[in-house]
């Protein structure tokens, strides 16, 4: 098969035709590590590429798979984690230089099930320094770029998953996601990514940033390959203290289940306010798809959601402040200037802070929880703008006036995180500058079948999934 | 008082001492406007979750499993 139609596969597809055989995962391996070398130089999405390591792997993969020995359909598929999920013998740098040398001796719980489920790790990505940030312009290991423009962000803090899987150097990547660190790089690089139930997926040996907000999941081309990766990661692990018990759906049974009759939540005032026009008319051309497809799109008011930026950036800075509390007396000039300065400033909130930002997730939680007795999903944008310049630190979403970009980008992602709920963005069109716009789904706790279900029935009536960036 | 007026080079200063945090005075100096800002919403929220109609409210760290 020729290469460009190998970097085109999803992982379903290549997953069809390595059990018939008729693709060697050698092949595909080569492929996506050809590709590293042709595109990696500009796009910087990776931390360390695992040639050797891959190509060992994908050669046993090979022999068993031609011994009758197949195990699924992440058999053979190349795929990259995000640089703060434990590898053991592969460095994992967290993006910082205070771990540049830090080789794990085991793996993390989500590396360990994806490699029994057959996978090829070609790879660690690039993220923002800790994961405290939200646009990968890593001073340690490089600016990462958006392959739609490499002019531009790949968001973060998985910005190098994001950027990887767009750039069609893997079949799928692991991100890690407190604030929005999946979505938002799913959303600007036009790709898939899911945040799921807090304890739905385990967290054990990942870096962490804020140990109550944290969560590891996959960003993947399509809703469907999304799927399988999350099939393979979720579940219970006795190693991590956080872990549901709560059952298993079968995802991939459920997907083509049609949406008719499905209730869509809008929140007043928030869903479709403070974004870029191109951004707002993206979501109502999705919302208007969706109707045509049965489902039933309401309005529900949520007096308390407008206090979400200030809860998310209190804890988002007192956590991290307290995990990084020692290197920061003893090691604070190997940290970039943007986490040092968050890192310093995450010391002089008061307790009283936190405890009351921690209570309004009760309270933000309850006024959804209310709302799923009238709808089954609520819709935003993913984030109220497409990819900014790379080294933008201001953003202008109405009018002229610049905003904080950490504070600009939280707007949508940070509700779902607060609340402890699962949520999935995908991608749902183009601004006219053809950087990708994305739409966030906000699922009940731990029902992620509504939100790939969701996903999957909008692919199937869309094509803007399949479009790839020119590089 | 608001809070940009009530976090100065001062209240920095008093805090890095508080928290055993050795930061120079310039680094102190630039940390006061993004503080002030920081605090200031902090402090909007506490108001907010101050209320009477939230006092039965509870901090959660942990999510039910269900």
């Amino acid at each position: 098969m020729a290469q460009g139609n190998l970097l085109d596969l999803t992982i379903i597809e290549a997953a069809a035709q390595l059990e018939r055989r008729r693709l060697s995962p050698v092949e595909l391996t080569e492929a996506m590590l050809q590709r590293i070398g042709n595109v990696d130089k500009q796009i910087r999405a990776y931390i360390t590429v695992c040639d050797e390591q891959a190509r060992e792997v994908a050669g046993a993969t090979e022999r068993m798979i031609r011994a009758g020995y197949y195990l699924g359909p992440l058999h053979g598929i190349p795929v990259a984690l995000k640089d703060n999920i434990y590898t053991r013998g592969v460095r994992t740098t967290a993006g910082s230089k205070i771990l540049a040398d830090f080789i794990p001796t085991e793996d993390a719980t989500v590396a360990a099930r994806l490699k029994r489920a057959g996978a090829i790790i070609v790879g660690k990505t690039n993220m923002h320094e800790f994961a405290w940030g939200g646009t990968t312009d890593n001073p340690h290991h490089g600016t990462c770029r958006n392959p739609w423009n490499p002019e531009r962000f790949p968001a973060g803090s998985s910005g190098g998953s994001g950027a990887a899987v767009a750039a069609r150097t893997c079949l799928g990547a692991l991100g890690t996601d407190t604030g929005g660190s999946i979505r938002l790089p799913s959303s600007v690089n036009g790709i898939v990514g899911i945040r799921p139930t807090i304890g739905r997926v385990s967290n054990y040996n990942v870096v962490p940033l804020a140990w109550t907000m944290d969560t590891v999941s996959p960003m993947t081309r399509t809703v469907e390959d999304c799927v399988v990766m999350f099939e393979a990661i979720a579940g219970y692990d006795p190693f991590d203290e956080h872990s549901a018990h709560a059952p298993m759906a079968d995802y991939r049974a459920e997907l083509p289940r049609p949406v008719r009759g499905l209730r869509v939540g809008l929140v007043r005032d928030y869903s479709l306010t403070h974004v870029q026009k191109a951004v707002g008319d993206a979501v109502r051309a999705a919302l208007k798809r969706l109707e045509e497809l049965g489902a039933q799109v309401e309005e529900i008011a949520m007096p308390s959601i407008h206090g979400n930026i200030s809860a998310q950036l209190t804890i988002e800075s007192c956590e991290p402040s307290a995990y990084h509390q020692q290197w920061l007396r003893t090691r604070a000039a190997d940290y970039g200037e943007d986490v040092r300065t968050l890192l310093e400033l995450g010391e002089m909130y008061l307790a009283t802070h936190y405890i009351q930002a921690q209570r309004y997730r009760s309270l933000l939680r309850k006024e959804f929880l209310e709302g799923f007795k009238r709808v089954d999903v609520f819709l935003t944008p993913t984030l109220p703008f497409t990819a900014t310049p790379c080294g933008a630190t201001e953003v202008v979403i109405e009018g002229n006036r610049k905003e904080d970009m950490l504070s600009a980008i939280m707007q949508f992602t940070g509700v779902p995180s607060l609340a402890g709920l699962p949520a999935l963005s995908l991608p749902i069109g183009f601004d006219p500058d053809g950087l990708p716009v994305g739409m966030q789904v906000i699922g009940r706790p731990f029902d992620e079948g509504t939100l790939f279900r969701v996903g999957h029935a909008y692919q199937q009536a869309t094509d803007w999934h399949t479009r790839s960036p020119r590089l | 008082m608001k809070s940009e007026e009530s976090v100065t080079k001062e209240t920095v200063e008093r805090l890095c001492a508080q928290a055993e945090l050795a930061l120079a005075p310039e680094r102190r100096t630039r940390l006061v406007p993004m503080l002030a800002g920081l605090i200031g919403a902090a402090n909007e929220l506490s108001r907010k979750m101050a209320a009477a109609a939230h006092r039965s409210i509870l901090p959660i760290l942990r999510f039910p499993e269900r």
